[in-house]
């Protein structure tokens, strides 16, 4: 199980979703949910800086989050390049272009799961190769 | 873990037997039953109930999001038939502006030709006028040419007449001295005589004759 969950998207519903989905698949029992990559950011910030007690082990950002100074790309090069690399951390979004996934990937994103309806299963699948992701060992994958 | 003591856990599995109230969320994951089995069988309980909670109000979300959805792509549709209607508003308006534009024109262009249809009119009837004029005018000359025609005749008829009627009146004044001459002298006035006689018939019949011409040519001048 994992210890912490941050989730950064712009849409309230998926929140609800995401969090039962969490929940009932027994993948966290800590999940934290934010609308904006600036919030995320300073999130960091603060944790590079100062207290890190409840910053998260795992983090999954939505690709477009209206309302954000940056995308979700942009805000996994932040946490990569910036703020210390120790978290899994990848995209979740409907999206499924090949472009964006490939600068997902240079950013250091570690997976790509893509929204749908039917997110249990994507998510539960993830919950069983999270070890490797947290070891650096899995190669970037897609959870179509 | 966290642990609760007996009295706790009793109290705990109490409430949920008599009120139906029990613990919810993910607080339920976190508690240990410390081997009271009943504790336990409550917790499960708690924890299946949560997840039964979770896993409708999943389902109820899910609906949500995708009415959500179907919302948004109707709100899309519906914007995007708002900017056509309102790039077709803007296209009407546009025809609207061209073609009072062109309205203006064409009333300008109707005065226009109002204006120049005023004018030819004038200027056709100025012309009339002026063929109506030219056409006095040439008959004007044409009758002072006819007048003047004619007083030519006239002064020349005038001048044969006067001169055909010296030389009558000279060729009968002289023949009448010679035939009075013969006489007075006594010469042989047969030829003379009978010349003064056909001369004079012939030189009065020439001078009615010539009169008679002129007259009839001043009549038939007077009758045009």
């Amino acid at each position: 199980m994992i210890d912490s969950i941050l989730l950064v998207d712009d849409e309230d519903l998926f929140h609800l979703v995401f969090e039962d989905a969490c929940s009932l698949l027994d993948i966290s029992l800590s999940l934290k949910s934010l609308n904006s990559s600036d919030e995320a950011a300073k999130l960091f910030k603060r944790w590079l800086t100062g207290d890190n007690s409840d910053r998260p082990e795992c983090v999954f950002v939505d690709l477009n989050i209206i309302g954000s100074s940056f995308d979700g790309i942009e805000l996994i090069r932040k946490i990569n390049f910036e703020y210390g690399n120790n978290v899994v951390i990848g995209i979740i979004s409907s999206s499924d272009e090949p472009e964006e996934q490939a600068k997902a990937l240079q950013a250091g994103a570690q997976f790509w799961i893509i929204k749908s309806d039917d997110i249990e299963p994507r998510l539960d699948e993830f919950r069983q190769d999270y070890e490797s992701y947290k070891n650096r060992t899995a190669p970037f994958k897609i959870y179509k | 873990m966290i642990v609760f003591d007996k009295n706790s856990q009793q109290q705990l599995i109490d409430l949920n037997k008599s009120k139906n109230i029990a613990l919810e969320g993910n607080i339920a994951k976190v508690i240990d039953a410390d081997d009271n089995i009943e504790f336990k069988e409550y917790l499960d309980f708690c924890i299946s109930k949560d997840k039964e909670i979770r896993r409708r109000r999943l389902e109820i979300t899910k609906q949500v999001q995708i009415q959500n959805k179907e919302l948004s792509e109707l709100n899309l549709e519906n914007q995007r038939i708002m900017t056509e209607l309102q790039n077709t508003l803007t296209s009407v308006e546009e025809s609207k502006s061209q073609i009072e534009l062109q309205n203006r024109e064409l009333t300008s262009w109707k005065e226009d030709n109002q204006r120049i249809g005023q004018e030819l009119r004038e200027s056709m009837i100025k012309s009339e006028q002026a063929r109506i004029e030219a056409e006095n005018a040439k008959h004007v000359a044409m009758n002072d040419l006819d007048l003047l025609q004619k007083k030519s005749q006239t002064e020349l008829i005038s001048v044969i007449v006067k001169v055909s009627l010296g030389v009558i009146i000279t060729v009968g004044v002289i023949t009448t001295i010679m035939y009075m001459i013969s006489l007075y002298m006594n010469k042989d006035t047969q030829i003379i005589g009978s010349t003064w006689s056909n001369m004079l018939g012939i030189l009065l019949t020439n001078a009615f004759s010539i009169i008679g011409t002129i007259m009839g040519v001043k009549y038939a001048s007077k009758e045009n």
